[in-house]
């Protein structure tokens, strides 16, 4: 008795710290909020725990009792009973009976028990058809749960939160300058390898994409000119936008290591394109 | 535990003669010629299946597995591995066991021989005519459907001699009721019927070339109903009429419950052709239909280890057996393979783990326990039951059938665990994203490079089950060998009594009232199955709302449409999806998620279900001409370590444009809107835009004739998904 009104006193308390939280509170008292709500949880846990160990420490004890019990055929064979059953060691509520009595025909000579479907199968069977009629109607008759499209906006938004609202804004110029360091630089290399180097030539000497090497640009030479087109691309020109894929400070390290590789004269070279433009040499180091 | 089991037929009369009627005894003969020679046709296409398997296994690991051919490159043989081992393998192994088990189920012999004989070389043909089209390039594209038109007609005709024969038999049986294993039949026999009919309706274009009656959505949802349900009726339910023929047989056992063949069966049936759209979850599919996939998946679980368990439950009593039979060993590991990859496949339809696990090896390795667990293991098991029977002998070794067991046994787990490791890996590396909200792999190879080591564990592991059965058919011709074929088996049973006369056939439990009426079982079943294609399909086809008009979509130029019939000679579909999904995730990485009105003059979809390579839906407009054109001729000069195979030979044929016109009139008839007339005009529109491409590759240094095959199909990847394309950066450029 003195369990079961211990737990209603928590599921009480915890019912009202739930209404509480669901109250705007002033921002500070959350976390406290929040606190009280755990040790509710882990009390209710705790005393849960404790009357299943109880329980079972009864049911133990008493299995001479609870066997006599169960082999009255009165109680053997009604619904709690078999209940009952479960916990004298006999599953036959859940593996059924195995009567094997032959269905008095055969073919080939097979022939065939009339056993019952196993218990576990049937319920589990019933179990998935409430599942299936839950989940339709919860989707599609009632419309309470989200579609493709909606989990899809739900994660999107969720995304704006995680990723800073920095200016994606293609026109505006940014004001970076090269990075120097060779740990920035190799870094650079690293990314251009993999990235860059099918299209522009490993020594970004230009193959399908012009020579990265020489003074000539087309989308200009200047660090933040390079930066903006690796950030958004070229469309309809075939530079992708790698913005997504590389990060900003990734993109300014290959950006600063293509700097770096302004007159290095690769072998096999491509001619120039674009505009003459002589780009400052990187300070020293 | 159980009462002692006494097999029937020792007990001393039967109910007939205690009623005193005195039924005439006929004498007959088992044809167990065409048995045998549907086994040998079993294990020969098996291997020849396998080998091609084993084949394109390795080019995913080396793509120099090719061989350099056009015949060999893996778009073409993949749909080959799974056409020979589905069809070839395990259709001539359904014929086999059918063939031997029905007629002496019905205690009759085969209808016709003539029909079996038809049957049997007409099947052949087909298989053939398979490893020959499908190497040429001549493909539909729709999975496990690619064979062409005139194929598909001889496919419907051998199949309704299968269908004669098989009532024919039934109506004349000296068995009143039908056994279980004859329902799972009937069952097979109809929906595969409906299953090829109606989603290889397609207009022809030329000898070898047609175009799908359905388009982009509706196609999708018709090829996926039959591409589950091909699983289901050729892989599923015949091979569970086998097993209650010959597991009871082997076991020497009776089937654990009779009551629960019924259950499973009816539930099996009506609610396995609903499954379909799991197929398609999170495509541009509408949503109710994909909840109806994920609802009948999820209820699918338990009539399928009905099947499971009254299986293994029937052998209790006979465990002492397994550990000696290499037979009962084969059908144990068969069984639990089929529970395994019938739990594991509601648990892929639930939309959270699909999203995971759709596109990956996840599901190849999902597909091949039920391949070479169930219907692999189960085959062998009934080939090594069989022959000694059929040739009056012994087993030549047991020894090398239980070497058999094991290096089959290990074969699979070394295939299946790295690919279920590699499937998991790659699903989740494709939607990591880093701290900075970016992806942690936008480059699509590295996720792919990850898992090469994987790609070659399971070459080994297919190539252990291969030695496997290696073994078998060198024990099969030795047992041969020792004994007789028994081309023709006597036996004896009574003429049926009319039903009328037998009171016995009143009472006893409902279900026996329709199995002894094969007409009313076979038009119930036709009704179960009918009904959740029904239900899908009609409101997809008829309800407008379901795919909505996207006015900025357009049908296909002509050399657009001639790239894409290259797309789809070249398997290209079996490694890329073009279905960009609604994850963040895909938007980040391809660009904007598809929709259903983008589709609408595919004929046939190309949305493809594994992405070996990246999705192509959004490629347009996003690399140069000249990029495809190197990655066409070597794939690795643009993207490093890249597993694609070359495809020089599109840059030596020179496009076929002779059928053009007739392709333009079929789809003008199948609705596409180009002008009236246009059949006439579309070959110069062809040429203008081959020129231009050509025009273009050449300010970049790239001499190609216009004439090329590889510039229709840089047409039809820069036209891929730009119909809708937002260009922010179009507007960028403009303003700078």
């Amino acid at each position: 008795m003195w369990r079961a009104a211990l737990l209603g006193a928590v599921l009480l308390q915890a019912g009202a710290a739930a209404a509480q939280q669901a109250a705007p509170a002033p921002p500070l008292a959350a976390s406290s909020q929040t606190l009280v709500l755990w040790f509710l949880l882990a009390t209710l846990a705790l005393v849960v725990t404790v009357f299943v160990l109880v329980v079972s420490l009864i049911v133990i004890k008493m299995q001479p009792l609870l066997r006599q019990l169960y082999a009255r055929p009165t109680v053997h064979n009604t619904w709690s009973g078999k209940v009952l059953g479960l916990f004298v060691g006999d599953n036959r509520l859940v593996t059924g009976e195995n009567r094997d009595e032959l269905m008095g025909h055969e073919y080939d000579g097979i022939a065939e028990y009339d056993n019952d479907l196993p218990p576990w199968w049937k319920y589990s069977f019933v179990g998935t058809v409430i599942f299936a009629i839950g989940y339709f109607g919860y989707y599609q008759v009632a419309k309470a749960g989200p579609n493709s499209h909606d989990e899809y906006e739900t994660e999107m938004r969720q995304a704006t939160l995680l990723v800073s609202a920095d200016a994606d804004d293609p026109n505006k110029l940014t004001t970076y300058t090269a990075l120097g360091t060779p740990a920035d630089l190799s870094a650079g290399k690293g990314i251009f390898v993999t990235n860059c180097a099918p299209c522009h030539g490993p020594n970004a000497e230009g193959k399908v994409g012009p020579n990265l090497t020489d003074e000539y640009w087309l989308h200009g030479g200047e660090i933040n000119h390079v930066y903006k087109t690796i950030k958004f691309g070229v469309q309809g020109k075939g530079m992708v936008a790698w913005k997504g894929k590389l990060s900003g400070k990734q993109i300014l390290q290959v950006a600063s290591y293509v700097q770096s590789l302004q007159g290095s004269k690769p072998a096999g070279a491509k001619e120039p394109q674009g505009e003459k433009e002589t780009i400052k040499p990187l300070a020293a180091k | 535990m159980q009462a002692e089991y006494i097999p029937p037929g020792t007990a001393a009369s039967s109910p007939l003669t205690q009623k005193g009627l005195a039924p005439a005894v006929d004498t007959f003969y088992y044809d167990n010629k065409i048995v045998r020679d549907f086994g040998i046709a079993t294990v020969f296409w098996g291997i020849a299946g396998m080998m091609v398997g084993l084949l394109a296994a390795f080019q995913l690991a080396q793509p120099e597995a090719n061989l350099h051919t056009s015949f060999t490159t893996f778009g073409r043989i993949r749909p080959l591995h799974t056409n020979a081992v589905i069809f070839a393998f395990v259709g001539n192994g359904i014929f086999m066991g059918v063939y031997y088990s029905l007629q002496r189920l019905c205690k009759a012999a085969m209808y016709s021989k003539v029909l079996s004989r038809v049957h049997f070389w007409g099947w052949q043909l087909i298989i053939l005519s398979a490893l020959i089209s499908l190497p040429l390039g001549f493909t539909t594209s729709k999975e496990y459907a690619e064979l062409e038109w005139p194929i598909d007609i001889a496919i419907t005709l051998v199949w309704v001699v299968f269908g004669w024969n098989m009532f024919g038999t039934i109506a004349r049986r000296r068995e009143r009721h039908l056994y279980v294993g004859i329902w799972f039949y009937i069952a097979t026999l109809i929906t595969v019927a409906v299953l090829h009919l109606v989603n290889s309706a397609e207009v022809p274009v030329s000898w070898m070339k047609s175009y799908s009656a359905y388009a982009g959505v509706q196609d999708a949802l018709v090829q996926w109903w039959y591409g589950h349900n091909a699983v289901a009726f050729f892989l599923t339910t015949p091979y569970l009429g086998l097993m209650y023929y010959f597991l009871p047989k082997a076991a020497g056992r009776p089937v654990y419950s009779y009551r629960l063949s019924i259950i499973h069966f009816w539930s099996l049936i009506f609610i396995y052709i609903w499954a379909g759209p799991h197929h398609l979850l999170y495509t541009a599919l509408p949503d109710w239909a994909q909840s109806l996939g994920v609802a009948f998946s999820v209820m699918l679980l338990a009539p399928s280890w009905g099947g499971m368990i009254n299986g293994l439950l029937t052998l209790r009593g006979a465990w002492d057996k397994v550990r000696t039979e290499p037979v009962l060993k084969f059908m144990v590991v068969a069984v639990t393979a089929y529970g395994m990859a019938t739990f594991e496949g509601p648990m892929l339809s639930l939309k959270n783990v699909n999203a995971i696990a759709h596109f990956t090896d996840w599901i190849v390795a999902h597909v091949h326990v039920g391949a070479l667990g169930w219907n692999g293991f189960l085959t062998f098991a009934i080939l090594y039951w069989l022959w000694p029977r059929l040739y009056r002998t012994e087993l030549y070794s047991k020894k090398l059938a239980n070497t058999h067991f094991w290096l089959g046994t290990v074969g699979i787990l070394v295939y299946a665990l790295p690919l279920y490791w590699a499937g998991f890996t790659q699903g989740l590396m494709w939607k990591q994203f880093n701290a900075e909200g970016m992806l942690q792999y936008p480059n699509f190879l590295e996720t792919v490079l990850q898992i090469v080591p994987m790609y070659y564990l399971r070459g080994i592991g297919g190539t252990l089950y291969l030695s496997g059965v290696f073994l078998m058919v060198f024990n099969l011709i030795k047992t041969a060998r020792a004994g007789t074929l028994l081309a023709a088996e006597k036996a004896q049973a009574p003429a049926l009594v009319p039903a009328e006369l037998v009171e016995a056939h009143q009472g006893g439990h409902w279900h026996r009232w329709i199995e002894r009426r094969p007409f009313q079982l076979a038009l119930w079943a036709t009704v179960a199955i009918a009904i959740g294609g029904i239900v899908e399909m009609i409101p997809t086809f008829l309800v407008k709302s379901n795919v909505p008009t996207i006015a900025s979509v357009k049908p296909y130029t002509p050399l657009e449409l001639q790239g894409r019939d290259l797309y789809i000679r070249e398997g290209c579909s079996n490694c890329h999806t073009q279905m960009v999904r609604p994850f963040r995730s895909e938007t980040e990485r391809y660009g904007e998620y598809s929709k259903a009105g983008e589709f609408v003059y595919d004929r046939p979809f190309l949305w493809g279900s594994k992405r070996t390579g990246p999705d192509l839906h959004r490629v347009g407009g996003k690399y140069p001409h000249s990029w495809h054109y190197n990655h066409m001729l070597d794939p690795t000069t643009m993207s490093p370590g890249s597993i694609m195979p070359p495809y020089p030979w599109l840059f030596e044929n020179k496009l076929d444009n002779s059928t053009l016109p007739a392709k333009i009139r079929v789809l003008q008839r199948l609705g596409t809107p180009y002008p009236r007339g246009y059949d006439q005009q579309a070959l110069a529109d062809a040429r203008r835009q081959a020129d231009g491409i050509a025009q273009d590759l050449k300010k970049e240094d790239i001499e190609v004739m216009s004439d090329k095959e590889i510039v229709a199909l840089i047409a039809y990847l820069q036209r891929l998904g730009t119909d809708i394309k937002v260009k922010p950066e179009q507007v960028a450029t403009a303003a700078q």
